[in-house]
């Protein structure tokens, strides 16, 4: 075990570095944003070249990339799936509707802002964004990543309970797991 | 043998004798008719006179009348004729017979608008939950359901929204616009 500082700190740039250099993403693709991912991933943009790929599942994942609005029914499906993934983890939070509601902030049914249920590293406005601001949104990503700043998961654990009141208060009848990490 | 409109007109009119019909243009014709005697007239359609598909339900909600109107789209593949058929349903009971033993497919438009503004189909056999998951408000697609108060008191807004314009309003201050009287009585 490490323990002086410098060392760790050694340690932590390396390890940063690495973190950003390969980011699969789960791109959880609720409401219209998600037609940017495909151009995004192909030829024309080759996010492959920043080191973002798309993940299988949520265990093999890095960053949970929700695309757009989300009803309260989709919100339980994506905190089951934020919960799935492992560390490190991190939130990337696209387009309008995840930042204040964009259209649909008089919806019967969406939530309006993404930050109070799950914790978001990253947001990307516009309605949709374009590629570019896609690509530019990974790289604001990447640099926090390398400064150490991404701290969504761990802030999830300590305030596991704020997070929990919130969810709870839109997703009455709560039929999830309990996880103990 | 190829029906045309008129033909289906008389032909529906001498079955059902308090239809009510409107000849639209192009292939399109509708009638009116009490809810009672629905199934009995789409039944008619679908097996004497060849309006095999059922293309949709919907759904009306007019309020000022407190009444549900339901729509049923009828399409003949071989003359290539829709037929609408209308009804009326009681605001305050609104209980439709059930049509999905006439086409199957009929049981998923009865389900959404049990959900989306409480009709009641008797003998719908399915669970009460369709689309919304948990939901306990008043049915959303309801006119006096006011989803604007209800997201407010639900979601949690970001501030920052309060200096969003009534878009009506805007048009109308900025271009001098006059708007429609009936049209002042909604919002945005
Ligand atoms: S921000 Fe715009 S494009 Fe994205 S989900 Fe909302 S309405 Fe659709």
């Amino acid at each position: 075990m490490i323990n002086d500082k410098n060392s760790q700190k050694i340690v932590d740039i390396i390890r940063n570095y690495a973190r950003k250099h390969s980011l699969w993403i789960l791109a959880y693709g609720t409401g219209c944003g998600a037609i940017e991912i495909p151009p995004t991933m192909t030829s024309r943009y080759d996010a492959e070249r920043l080191g973002v790929r798309g993940a299988a599942t949520p265990r093999q994942a890095d960053v949970l990339l929700i695309t757009g609005y989300l009803t309260t029914k989709t919100l339980k499906r994506v905190i089951r799936v934020y919960e799935q993934m492992q560390d490190p983890k991190y939130v990337i939070g696209f387009g309008s509707c995840t930042i204040n509601g964009g259209m649909y902030w008089d919806s019967y049914n969406t939530i309006k802002a993404l930050d109070r249920y799950l914790p978001v590293d990253v947001y990307i406005n516009g309605c949709m964004p374009r590629p570019e601001s896609v690509l530019a949104g990974f790289a604001k990503l990447q640099e926090l990543i390398q400064a150490g700043k991404a701290d969504g998961a761990k802030k999830y654990k300590e305030n596991l309970e704020w997070y929990r009141e919130n969810q709870k208060k839109v997703i009455p009848t709560w039929r999830m797991p309990e996880y103990n990490w | 043998m190829e029906k045309t409109k008129l033909s289906i007109i008389s032909q529906i009119k001498n079955h059902f004798n308090d239809a009510r019909e409107k000849n639209y243009p192009y292939n399109r014709v509708d009638f009116s008719v009490r809810k009672e005697i629905v199934p009995q007239v789409l039944l008619y359609l679908k097996d004497v006179m060849g309006f095999k598909h059922l293309s949709h339900i919907s759904c009306v909600d007019w309020l000022e009348d407190n009444e549900f109107e339901l729509v049923f789209i009828v399409w003949s593949p071989a003359d290539k004729i829709k037929v609408f058929v209308h009804t009326r349903l009681d605001r305050e009971h609104p209980v439709m017979d059930n049509l999905d033993m006439i086409w199957r497919h009929a049981h998923t438009y009865e389900r959404e608008m049990r959900e989306m503004f409480g009709i009641q189909f008797t003998g719908l056999d399915a669970p009460e939950e369709f689309l919304l998951e948990d939901w306990q408000g008043p049915p959303p697609m309801r006119r006096d359901f006011d989803t604007e108060t209800y997201a407010a008191e639900t979601y949690w807004e970001r501030p920052g929204r309060e200096d969003a314009q009534d878009v009506r309003e805007t048009i109308e201050k900025r271009t001098g616009e006059v708007l429609p009287d009936f049209a002042k009585n909604y919002k945005r």
